[in-house]
């Protein structure tokens, strides 16, 4: 059949999305049952506080981070579905063809929900793993009575289950709606419609070069990889300077914890966002090679638009990650005695940016070239 | 002038591997109209793409002038094919996402052509600047491909199956137009094709067969594009 495991395996970046919001949750969340357990042995009101701020810490975060992250991983499996019904509209025009009804084309886009499955299982894995250590870091002082982790299935059917089956129903939901479309839009090449205020812009801004133009208009055409884009940089920027600013607040296992799914969620989105703008443009860096455009200006063109979003997400990280640990502070631990005074921590700030602009320049260097290695052929295959 | 000396390209290793081009030798002059006829499967089009620089010969030599192209590096082979080559494809190859005029930049902004909007006018599309290619007919995008590789003030024009996607009448309207463009600008053409009628309005012949040139020959009057049969 057209769509198989192998196919599903490309959708690598969601499995890596819903690992990481799977640990985080499932951890806070079993913590967030396990601790309620021990709610009518304590006796102290000191402890109570610290009981009720524990309680909030795991809903905010399960909250926040689950919530963000299940939310990026939508719009990436929405993304590469439709990514995948462009790059292979002929073999689904075909099927149509043939007398497959859509519903029958899109039940095989179940696979995909495989991805979620296999993600939210090596999350579920990792989270129980770590808990034990989480658990003493969170009991640290020994103001609450020992909390004993226990397996919840209602966690086990939140985390693993309905994610798996949200993402099978997801994908074949969006898929039928994404098929239903002529038979003969699909076997063609057609080119998408084109709105008027496209027109007018287009109008208005006649005197930049071409290749400016390029820039504006492959930003333009897929909005949902600038989002990546900007979403990988807030993570590399919130998650690296959350983990360093709150060594205080936190324990350093959160810390790392943090740093190593920051990374993880910032260069697995990049890698797949900017895989997708080249795979995407192969035609058009071929056709300009072909024309005698150097390679410097196909990256131009294709890859330099990026540049500001990128930092523009490294800018929104840093507001996100000093707003998030000033509420935590601020509100959730305001009635805790001995929380540290929180500060924006401006050389925490400057290390993590140099280390993104190099990060980020290396990866666009090793992309161009990538750019540079396409084929003039590439035209020539249809 | 194009010199082409015993080319000799191959795809494919080993078992598979298949000759495509077996020792060709051919002169083209400057402003010549070339057409490189032959069925398919006889290697025009991988001849057109060596000539043009697209692909490097197994061996042999491509010269234009005193330059021997399959000698240059990749990014020299760049800088010439921005300086004398223009393409126009079957498929045309637009950007979809850019208007007639952008699209037509493309080529322009290679030669630093600020009065592109002449040759869109020229090719009956001065109406259509801001269209996008999805609110084109098929021969309109032609004809914006034509103003692509024409804005670049190339000195060779190279065609494959230009018409190979067109009708009868947008077809014949396509090649009038390039036939009208090259008695003005005087560039030198060279196209593929299998048509048979199209070679009458060539100047130069090539017909090739199972990768070889079986016969070269000039014709006593070149037809125009309402003149041939189809």
């Amino acid at each position: 059949m057209l769509i198989g495991i192998k196919n599903a395996s490309k959708f690598i970046g969601i499995s890596i999305i819903v690992c990481c919001a799977v640990v985080i949750c499932t951890m806070f969340l079993n913590f967030y049952f396990d601790v309620q357990s021990v709610e009518s042995q304590i006796t102290s009101e000191l402890s109570m506080i610290f009981y009720d701020a524990q309680v909030s810490t795991a809903k905010v975060v399960c909250m926040v981070s689950g919530g963000c992250l299940l939310l990026t991983s939508v719009v990436m499996l929405m993304f590469y579905i439709k990514h995948y019904i462009d790059t292979h509209k002929k073999e689904l025009g075909i099927l149509k063809a043939l007398g497959y009804s859509n519903i029958k084309v899109a039940k095989h886009f179940w696979v995909f929900g495989m991805t979620a499955l296999m993600g939210t299982v090596i999350g579920f894995g990792i989270a129980f793993l770590m808990m034990p250590r989480f658990y003493a870091l969170q009991n640290e002082d020994k103001m609450l009575p020992e909390i004993v982790i226990h397996f919840h299935p209602a966690v086990f059917l939140y985390f693993v289950i309905l994610p798996t089956v949200g993402f099978s129903l997801l994908a074949i939901g969006y898929a039928w709606w994404k098929l239903k479309r002529p038979v003969l839009s699909l076997l063609r090449n057609d080119f998408h419609s084109v709105d008027k205020g496209k027109k007018r812009t287009d109008d208005k801004l006649s005197e930049r070069s071409f290749v400016d133009d390029l820039k504006r208009s492959t930003l333009k055409s897929k909005k949902a990889l600038d989002f990546f884009i900007i979403f990988a940089s807030f993570c590399f920027s919130s998650m690296t300077q959350m983990s360093f600013s709150m060594k205080d607040l936190s324990s350093e296992m959160m810390g790392a914890m943090m740093l190593v799914i920051g990374l993880a969620l910032a260069f697995t989105t990049m890698f797949l966002a900017i895989t997708t703008v080249i795979g995407g443009n192969t035609k058009t860096i071929s056709m300009m090679r072909a024309f005698g455009y150097s390679s410097k200006d196909c990256c131009k063109a294709i890859l330099d638009g990026y540049r500001p979003l990128s930092y523009m997400g490294f800018a929104v990280g840093t507001v996100y990650q000093y707003a998030l640990l000033r509420i935590m502070v601020d509100i959730v631990f305001k009635d805790v005695e001995g929380v540290p005074v929180y500060k924006f921590d401006v050389p925490v700030m400057l290390v993590s940016l140099v280390v993104f602009i190099a990060a980020y320049e290396i990866l666009m260097f090793v992309y161009s070239e990538k750019v540079k290695k396409i084929s003039i052929k590439e035209i020539m295959i249809e | 002038m194009i010199k082409v000396k015993d080319i000799i390209k191959s795809y494919g290793n080993g078992e598979s591997s298949s000759q495509i081009l077996k020792g060709i030798s051919l002169e083209i002059q400057d402003g010549d109209f070339v057409v490189i006829l032959g069925a398919s499967g006889s290697g025009k089009s991988t001849l057109l793409n060596v000539i043009s620089g697209l692909e490097r010969p197994d061996s042999g030599k491509v010269f234009y002038d005193a330059t021997d192209i399959t000698a240059l590096s990749d990014n020299q082979l760049t800088a010439f094919r921005k300086e004398n080559i223009g393409f126009i494809f079957q498929q045309y190859y637009l950007l979809p996402d850019m208007s007639v005029d952008k699209n037509v930049k493309m080529g322009a902004d290679l030669a630093g052509n600020k009065d592109y909007k002449t040759v869109i006018k020229a090719v009956g599309l001065g109406e259509k600047l801001h269209k996008y290619p999805g609110e084109l007919s098929g021969g309109e995008q032609q004809r914006v491909s034509v103003a692509r590789a024409l804005a670049k003030k190339p000195k060779v024009l190279f065609l494959d199956e230009p018409t190979g996607a067109l009708d009868e009448q947008t077809g014949r309207q396509v090649l009038d137009y390039i036939c009208k463009l090259k008695k003005q600008y005087g560039f030198t053409i060279v196209m593929v094709t299998h048509n048979l009628n199209i070679a009458e309005m060539a100047k130069t012949v090539v017909k090739m067969n199972s990768g070889k040139v079986s016969d070269i020959y000039q014709n006593e009057v070149q037809k125009t594009a309402y003149e041939i049969g189809w």
